[in-house]
């Protein structure tokens, strides 16, 4: 079977050792949920340092803004700010996240997140469940709670795997 | 939750739905996967979506 797109953005952030935490539901579905979406979301470290890897990730990606006639490039300013930069990029599209959840940023969510591994060894950081959950809950929108019934009860059947 | 035993043999066994909604199978399924596969099973889903939103716009190949 041919290697999931999603997994090929996430695989090219982590060559570029880009700090980033996987959030939204395909942190969810990376965890066992039986959702579905069609974008990743990531919260980046909003470190300069990071901004650049994550550029030229992003380069490697061809990531252009999706909703921009033009073809307009992320730029360092743009990942700096805490706002979301919505780019499609050559395996699908992807939504870099200054924050999310009222103003939480890359190092706030780094306790509440579970490494994984992507089947070439990559590790990647992705929002735990209950912080997921969380979120969800605290914002509120009917599109969130409607993800929460799902997302409990995959939280529950993970619990009761744990040895 | 409903017992998923076979009831009889012409009985299919009762889905696993929980009081949320939820198809605690599904979820179960899910879990025997690595994460890769399991977003492979996201975008195969998404992909056959989009491919029939794609047919029924004006002007898709049907």
């Amino acid at each position: 079977m041919n290697r999931a797109g999603f997994a090929e953005i996430l695989s090219r952030l982590a060559d570029h050792e880009v700090k980033f935490i996987v959030v939204g539901m395909t942190a969810g579905a990376l965890q066992g949920a039986p959702v579905t979406t069609i974008d990743v979301d990531i919260v980046h470290s909003r470190d300069p340092e990071n901004v650049g890897r994550l550029l030229r990730a992003l380069g490697e990606l061809d990531a252009v803004y999706r909703h921009d006639p033009r073809g307009l490039r992320p730029t360092e300013s743009h990942l700096l700010s805490e706002g979301h930069q919505l780019l499609r990029t050559k395996h699908g599209d992807l939504d870099c996240l200054g924050t999310i959840d009222q103003g939480r940023g890359y190092d706030d969510l780094v306790p509440h997140t579970v490494e994984m591994s992507l089947d070439d060894g990559k590790k990647i950081k992705v929002l735990d469940l209950p912080g997921l959950i969380e979120a969800k809950e605290r914002a509120g929108r009917p599109k969130d709670l409607a993800a929460l019934p799902v997302l409990r009860a995959t939280l529950d059947e993970t619990t009761r795997r744990k040895p | 939750m409903p017992d998923p035993t076979p009831r009889g043999q012409d009985e299919p066994a009762s889905p696993e739905i929980d009081e949320a909604g939820v198809d605690r199978a599904q979820i179960r399924a899910m879990l025997d996967l690595s994460p890769e596969e399991r977003l492979r099973v996201m975008e195969a889903f998404r992909d056959s979506v989009l491919a029939i939103r794609g047919a029924n716009e004006p002007g898709g190949v049907r």
